[in-house]
């Protein structure tokens, strides 16, 4: 190395992070993902203080058939929401899209069908899920944060 | 536009009426690092963003902040809708107990009210997202604070999920910055503002 080379100045790169692009994963279960908060395993980074398996929704045997659809709605909605963020950035990664438009899907029908049996969570589903009423429905079924149903 | 949805985006069911925890709890709805703060820095910074697709993260990061909101303020309302006028008085809510009874408001938990200055929107790209970056660790800290000194596993749940949210969204703000960086020289990054100077901007 001579001297002129080892004081070149390249400020290329200098004064600025890199992050990592993501690369996929094969995604946890919906069951886990939602209780670990990403379908992402590598992006599970947990707190020592917090290793505790728990899951708000999940493997409660009494849940009533309505709870059990709910909980997938929370479920198979959670996915949408994380891979929502993950395409934002990946947008042409096929194995997210694929997931993305099935959990889509599924959460059309899963609404639906809980609009049916329960009540509407969303005014589209009284019209997919109960296009015979005659009530309005949007006032049916517990408020949210009143922790009735889960 | 938004649309209402009628559930939560992770179910909140707390039994045991807690006042002291909802005093502590309460910070992440109108606290510094709080979701009312993340929602309104997102959802503000995203229109002048010189990268359609990062303005679009924002705008889905800022809507599942909205719900984050809603998950801390049914955590302080469920913490305290049954909340007697012996534990007003004695549980270390007695000062938020004057002002507004067991009602929702956004504050920090030692009670300083939510305010626009605890975020900012700058009008740069660069320095918008590491503003966004810095908020997803400083929240993080904040669960992580909350999860060491409360036990009722009701409530760790959702603390615990939330976050796990910092961690994902602070990845997705770093591939936003990778973005933004491809459309300027990476010679140097900083010849103009993209959001101010859009006439330099390469297009895409």
């Amino acid at each position: 190395m001579n001297s002129s080379d080892s004081c070149t100045c390249k400020s290329e790169t200098l004064a600025m992070t890199t992050t990592p692009m993501q690369t996929w994963c094969d995604p946890y279960d919906l069951d886990t993902a939602l209780g670990a908060g990403t379908i992402f395993p590598c992006l599970n980074l947990e707190f020592f203080l917090a290793k505790e398996k728990n899951s708000a929704v999940c493997g409660n045997p009494t849940l009533s058939a309505e709870d059990k659809l709910l909980t997938q709605i929370y479920q198979v909605s959670f996915g949408i929401n994380d891979l929502t963020l993950y395409l934002d950035t990946h947008p042409d990664c096929e194995q997210g899209l694929s997931l993305f438009k099935e959990l889509l899907r599924k959460r059309l029908d899963l609404l639906a069908e809980y609009a049916k049996t329960a009540h509407p969570l969303t005014q589209l589903s009284i019209v997919t899920g109960t296009p015979e009423a005659t009530s309005y429905g949007w006032d049916d079924g517990p408020m949210p944060w009143e922790g009735g149903h889960n | 536009m938004w649309s209402y949805e009628k559930r939560l985006q992770y179910p909140v069911k707390i039994n045991k009426t807690c006042p002291k925890t909802a005093q502590l709890i309460i910070s992440q709805y109108g606290g510094p690092d709080g979701e009312l703060s993340a929602s309104m820095r997102y959802l503000a910074q995203r229109y002048s963003m010189p990268v359609k697709k990062v303005g679009g993260l924002l705008t889905d990061i800022g809507t599942e902040e909205i719900n984050h909101m809603e998950i801390i303020c049914a955590m302080v309302y469920q913490l305290t809708r049954n909340l007697t006028p012996e534990q007003a008085k004695t549980a270390g809510f007695d000062a938020y107990y004057i002002d507004h009874t067991s009602g929702l408001w956004p504050q920090a938990a030692a009670g300083v009210p939510f305010t626009a200055l605890e975020f900012q929107s700058k009008g740069d790209a660069f320095a918008d997202l590491y503003e966004d970056l810095a908020a997803e660790q400083k929240a993080r800290t904040v669960y992580e604070n909350l999860l060491r000194v409360i036990e009722d596993p009701d409530v760790r749940a959702p603390l615990k999920f939330l976050r796990a949210r910092e961690i994902v969204h602070f990845q997705r703000f770093g591939e936003a910055l990778e973005m933004t960086k491809e459309k300027l020289d990476s010679k140097n990054f900083y010849y103009f503002n993209p959001e101010f100077d859009k006439a330099l901007l390469q297009k895409p």
